[in-house]
Formats: C-alpha cells, structure tokens, sequence
C-alpha cells in the first residue's frame, strides 16, 4: 500500500502543480492549452541547468525564468495582438516541445536523453527520515500541499483573486471598478508559469534525473482536464489531478496483475481515458455548458 | 448661470470618437450639487457614453471634466472613483458566481485574506444600512434583477459615494420596482448624494428628476433644464427633434378595432403545463383571440405569461388543454408546423432568442422562409440577400449592408428586423413578447404602429407588456395573469384600479 501511495504521490505531483498553474489561467479567463509546452520547458530547464550550473537552486530558477519568459510571450500575443487563446496555447506548446528538443540538440550535439548527476533534494535528505518510506520523495511533493492551500487563498480569499476571477468572468465589470483584466492575466500567467515550471522540475528532477523529448507526454493537456473537471477550484483540480495519478498507478498496478493478459497499451492509456470521461462527467454534472445571456455586448469590452 | 462652486460636475467640449463615429460632440454641461438629474435622448443619442466618460470608463479623444472644482484625468476609472463618482451599469457589472459580500469586495475593500464568515457579517452590515433584502452569502446569478440592481448600487455606495450615475435602470424593472427605486434615489438624494438618471421614459423623467438634460445624437440638446413647467409634449420634441408631436400623435388613433369581426385566430381551451425550471406552470388557461384584435397581457412578471407564449410555441410540456389555430387543432403539431400556419413570434430576448447576432442580417432575415420549407431545401443567398435588402427598408431599418451581423444593430434597428421578418402577410397570429422594452419613444412608437397595421391587416395580436400604459393605450381587450392562471378580463374603458387589483390578486 506504501509504495502505492508513493507511487500515486510521484505522478500526481507534477500534474497538480502544472494543474493550479491552469486554474489561476483559467479564472483569470485564458484556456491555458500552453501547460504541456512550458511543463516541458520546466522539465528541460531544470536538467538543463543542474547539468550546467551543478546547483538546484539555479537549476529551478533557470526552469523558472524560461517558463515566465514563455508565459509573457503566451499574454503577449493573447492579449496584445489579441490572437485566439486555443490557438496561442497550442503554439505555445508546440514551441516548448520544439524548442527543448533544439536546445539539448544544439547544446549537447544530439537530441539523445539528458542526465543529470542528481535530481531535487529528497526529502529524506533534508528532515531526515522522519517520513519513513516516503523520504525517498523530493522536497516539491513535500511542499504540494502547502503551495495548493496557498493558490486557495489567493484565489478564494483574497482581493487578489477575487479581481483575477472578476477579469476572467465579467472583464467589464473589473474594468467598471478600475480593475484591469489584462494585467490582472498577466499576474495570473506568471504565477502559472512558475507552477509549471516547479511541475516540470518534479516530473524531470524529483524521482528521474533525466530529461527526454516528449517526456511530459501528454501531461500537460492532462493537467488541463484536470482543472475543467475541477471547476477552475484549486482544490476540486487538485482533486481531479489526483485522481487521474490513481488510474494511472492502478493502471500499472493492472499490468504487474495481469502481465500478458491485457494489453500493455491500454492500461497505460487508462489515465488518458479517465480524462475523457472525467470531462464528460463534469460537462454532465453541471448540465452543459450554459449560455451566458444578457452581458452579450459587454463581454469584449 | 449657477455659480461653479454649487456644481459638483462640469465638463467642456467633451468629444468622444468611434473611428469616423463622433458618439459625443462638443459636449459641455454643469450638474448642481444635491439633485436628481435626468438624462434622456433616443438609443443612440450618446447617453451611455455619456455615463462612461464620466465614470472614467472611456477615454474622451476631447475635452474636461471637473469634479468638485478638481479636475479630472479621462479614462482612469481609479481616479473617478478616488474623486467620488460611480456608475451602476444598464445591465449589471456584477460576476453572476460571486457572492453578494464577494463582488462587494472585489472592487473595494482592503487586499487582506479574509473568511468567507468575516466578509459576510462585513458586507451584510453595509446591506443592512442600505436597507437593501438580500444574503450577502447569495449568489449574484440567483438574484432577481431588481436585488442585483440594489447590489449594485449599494455597491456603488460603498466608497461614499458623492456623484451617482444610473444608466438606464429602469429598462430592466417591473413598474413597481421601478417605484421602489425612485423611493431609494430619494433617499439618496436626502443623504447628499447627487445622482445621474440616464433614462428613456418621459413619465419616469417627470416623475422623479429636479432637472433634465437632453442628448441628440451625441449632441448637448438642452443643458440642465429645470423639470417644473415641462411636460411631455415639450420633452418628446427636444428629444426626436422636429415632428414629435406627430409621432406621438398617433399613439391613441385606431384603436377602435375593425367592426367586422372574424372568428377565432386563436381558441386555448383550458391549458395546463408540466411546470419546469424556466417560469410558472400554467394552470387551465382558456383564452381566444379573434382576428384584427389586439389582446394585451398584464401581469407581474414572472407569472405564467412566458409559459403561455411557450405553449403557444410548443416550447413546454402540456399537461392538458388544446390549441388552436384558425379553427384547426395545433396541440400535436411541431413549432415548425406551428409557424407554417401563420403563427409568428416577437420574442422576449431579441438579441438571443429573436436574432443569432453572430450571422448576417439576410441570414437572420431569410431564416422564416426556410425553416417552412424541407430541412434539406436549398438556400439561395443571392435572391434571400435581394429580398432581405428591399424587406427592411421598406420597415425602415438603418444598416448599411445585408451581410453585417445581425449584433451589430441597435436594440430598436435590431427590433424591426424581427418585425420585418415576423410580420409577413402570411402571419396570422402574432405574439408580441415585450417588443419595445428598452427602445426609445422613436421605436416604441414604430413597434405600435406596426402593430395596429398588422391587426387592421387581419392578425390576431397577444401584447405582452409589463409596461402598463403601453398595454391601455394598445389592447383591444386585457387579460391578466396571476401564478399561472388568467384572473381577469379586462375590456375598455380600462380602469388601472381595477387591473393592478388584479394582477396582485387583491379582491376589490
């Protein structure tokens, strides 16, 4: 059961991360399909910089400044050149998973894995083992929890967040206070680009010390799910994240049951297929989407 | 001229431009401190914009702004506010899933984390002295819109306020919320709080503002005009400029209906719906009309007269009861056969159920002809184009190409499109669902006029208005609606006692 736990608590990790990074997004009005591009470049700038600098804490920050770099030209071109979010957001992943493939080919001289001497410090390594089993986690699992009860309260109790869901929801009604939505995005979108920066570092750096083209496999479209099937609440996200991390472990946990029995392809595709039902739920739970009435000319502005 | 320091608003040559669009010229006019000013002019005029420039929301590409004897930047709603000026919304800037304490505090309050409980018990307080009903734990969408209009002002209020600017808040009100919120403008002005009324009804004007100013297409008509020694006549005509009088005129001819009367367009014979979530459930309606007669429908709203046009349209459940048209049963008959047998609908929401605001004009228009015919006929833009052209100018309707999207129009522009389309020679009863809530005396006017012309054409008429005078000065005959059920029938001369005695169900 531990082990299944540690397991679950490796992939829910960077999902969850990389999922308040799209709740914030989402409430602040931007359909964040950017997520799998900058998780990579968390993931790639994380071993990118471990490898060059040989220090963690710059090997995060380095993951982190490219992710807000990422994430200003994300705000740029949706809210300056005023492009479609859907659009924009698959450039943008189109450009991490582009990019990081360039920039290990360009550095290292051939698109093989990277890896790195060592990952993030473990938790063991810092409290000792007063977590037993589970020291062998890195430090960002150990801080997940805070970091969501965090974005909670910015989202949920603070003015802060009130404005942010105000410039998503009604922007001309933030406008009409002297809110202004779009710089209330850009705030939303670097807090996100930080978050996907720290889920890139925990899904490259936190149990691997590798970093693979394609590594987040999907992941970031995942996380995406994951914050419609939660509501846009940091919370209810978390909650989906975890619970698409479950399917998957099970999934594995399947494969070791049944070896040749069922096809190996599936049950890694189960945490895919969740998701699909996940959405249709949720769509389901809150009877579809429903047409907002009445705001029709005030909504652009 | 008052002297300047009575004045708690000034502004000169205020010009504000859309691309080649002047929405504001030359715009200079002083507000006296204390008073209940109103500001009227036809959709179009410049109110609106009016309202937002000074509330910082748009930037003037001309022109000052004082306020207090300060002056003010353009476009910085920030500094409107630091300054004491606030504007409630026409329709509501408040997010429909916040909380009340929520978007309360969203745009005041201070940055700290709060408690959801801290932040009701806050807000409430506030509520309270406003004495405005409502849970501050309640959520914005569940709210009727006369609580959110409260909401808002009470939201408006929250920074002590000195300048209030209501946009057009009674185009969302029933007359007797509409009477609720004079009391409350008065209190207002009692407390010292100066307020801004942009409104479109004279009655309203006359009834409530110490001044009025008058806008025409973006123009300054009349600078703050002492209301005592107005009257509607006077209004009307600053308003639309010349040949009011004629317009308004005919807002009392022909309602003798024709002599010779025909059978029944429609016949409801006690009509029960299965109740749903979008109104009340209707209980044993049995109503005729005939044709060449106007039926108006009173009613608060909310009382069944949505479920009667959806019964009408084949849009609820019925329980039991028939309907029919031209003396044939249409109970079984599907809204498409419903239409091909001359039944045509003015609808409540123009812009969502009337029109699809993101296709074209010809599109919006054509769509008549084509849901009669097969679903696989095909469609001939060219022709429907033509057609679509010479249909609305012949109703008048100010666009300049059939391929413009249909959201682009106006409220009353938008309005005759559907008349145009709705009110074909084919038509034999026409439902005509609030069609001139929120147009001006102009349209208002035109709506009528077509529809007297559509009855003296033959049509039967089902007039719903919660606009009582409007409903007297039209209907043949009245019918009034209580929680689902027809209380009263009401034939001329009306008498308002006894309608409005009706339509709360008060015995006299």
């Amino acid at each position: 059961m531990e082990e299944m736990i540690i397991a679950i608590l490796r992939s829910a990790t960077p999902l969850i991360y990389v999922t308040l990074a799209g709740v914030i997004a989402q409430r602040a009005g931007i359909w964040h399909l950017g997520l799998e591009g900058l998780m990579i470049v968390g993931a790639c700038g994380t071993i990118l910089g471990i490898v060059l600098t040989g220090s963690v804490l710059y090997a995060l920050l380095l993951a982190c400044l490219f992710c807000i770099l990422g994430s200003i030209i994300f705000w740029f071109v949706v809210e300056k050149l005023k492009a479609n979010q859907i659009i924009a957001g698959l450039g943008l992943t189109g450009l991490g998973l582009g990019g990081t493939t360039l920039a290990v080919e360009a550095i290292f001289g051939t698109p093989a894995a990277v890896n790195a001497k060592f990952g993030l410090p473990k938790i063991g390594e810092v409290f000792g083992n007063i977590f037993g089993a589970f020291s062998g986690l890195s430090i960002l699992v150990l801080l997940m929890p805070f970091v969501v009860f965090g974005m909670w309260v910015l989202i949920c109790r603070t003015r802060l967040g009130l404005q942010i869901t105000a410039s998503g929801e009604h922007p001309f009604a933030a406008r009409s206070v002297g809110v202004n939505p779009s710089r209330m995005r850009f705030i939303a979108l670097m807090i996100g680009g930080v978050l996907c920066a720290l889920g890139g570092a925990e899904l490259a750096a936190g149990s691997l010390q590798i970093f693979a083209q394609n590594m987040t496999a999907g992941r970031g479209f995942m996380s995406f799910a994951a914050v419609v099937f939660g509501a846009s609440h940091p919370i209810g996200a978390m909650l989906a994240a975890s619970f698409f991390a479950i399917v998957g472990a099970l999934g594995i946990r399947a494969q070791l049951l049944f070896g040749e029995d069922v096809p190996h392809d599936l049950l890694l595709g189960l945490p895919y297929i969740a998701t699909i039902f996940g959405i249709w739920f949720s769509a389901k739970m809150r009877g579809g989407a429903k047409a907002v009435t009445g705001f029709g000319e005030l909504r652009d502005q | 001229m008052i002297k300047s320091d009575e004045n708690i608003f000034e502004c000169k040559n205020i010009t504000v431009s859309f691309g080649a669009v002047h929405a504001l010229q030359d715009v200079s006019v002083a507000f006296e401190r204390g008073k209940i000013h109103a500001v009227v002019g036809q959709n179009g005029a410049g109110k609106t914009t009016f309202a937002r420039v000074v509330a910082g929301l748009i930037r003037p590409s001309a022109g000052e702004m004082t306020v207090n004897n300060k002056t003010m930047p353009g476009g910085d709603v920030k500094q409107a506010r630091k300054a004491g000026v606030e504007l409630v919304h026409q329709s509501f800037a408040l997010p429909p899933s916040f909380t009340v304490a929520e978007a309360m505090q969203f745009g005041a309050g201070s940055g700290k984390i709060y408690s959801r409980k801290s932040l009701k018990r806050f807000w409430q307080k506030h509520l309270d002295k406003l004495e405005v009903k409502v849970k501050s734990s309640e959520r914005i969408k569940n709210l009727p819109v006369e609580t959110q209009q409260a909401v808002e002002i009470a939201r408006a209020l929250i920074s002590d306020a000195k300048f209030l600017i209501l946009d057009e808040p009674t185009a969302v009100l029933s007359p007797e919320t509409t009477q609720k919120l004079f009391v409350r403008v008065r209190q207002l002005k009692q407390s010292g709080v100066t307020v801004i009324l942009v409104l479109h009804k004279l009655k309203e004007v006359l009834d409530i503002a110490d001044t009025v100013t008058v806008l025409r297409g973006g123009k300054l008509v009349q600078s703050p005009l002492n209301c005592e020694g107005i009257d509607r006549e006077k209004l009307s005509a600053m308003i639309i400029g010349e040949n009011a009088n004629q317009n308004l005129a005919s807002s009392n001819k022909g309602s003798l209906r024709p002599e010779t009367q025909q059978d029944a367009v429609l016949d409801v014979q006690s009509l029960s719906t299965i109740k749903d979530v979008e109104g009340a459930a209707l209980d044993d309606v049995s109503l005729t009309i005939a044709a060449g007669e106007i039926v108006g429908v009173a009613g608060i709203e909310g009382n069944g007269q949505r479920t009667l046009v959806r019964a009408i349209a084949d849009m609820v459940n019925l329980k039991s009861g028939e309907i029919h048209l031209n003396g044939q049963n249409m109970t079984q008959m599907s809204h498409l056969e419903r239409r091909s047998k001359g039944l045509r609908i003015i609808p409540f929401e123009r812009n969502v159920e009337g029109l699809s605001s993101s296709s074209s004009l010809w599109e919006n228009w054509s769509i008549r002809k084509y849901l009669q015919k097969p679903t696989f006929s095909f469609i001939k833009p060219k022709q429907d184009r033509a057609a679509c052209d010479s249909g609305l100018k012949k109703w008048d309707v100010r666009y300049t190409n059939v391929d413009q999207l249909a959201g682009s129009l106006s409220g009353g522009n938008a309005q005759k499109v559907i008349l145009s389309r709705e009110m074909d020679a084919d038509a034999k009863l026409i439902i005509a669902a609030q069609p001139t809530r929120g147009l001006d005396i102009g349209a208002t006017d035109f709506v009528w006029h077509s529809l007297r012309q559509a009855r003296d054409n033959g049509s039967g008429i089902l007039f719903i208005s919660s606009d009582l005078d409007e409903i007297f000065d039209i209907s043949d005959r009245i019918i009034v609606f209580l929680s689902g059920q027809l209380v009263g029938e009401f034939t001329p001369p009306f008498d308002i006692k006894e309608i409005g005695a009706a339509m709360i169900g008060a015995d006299l």
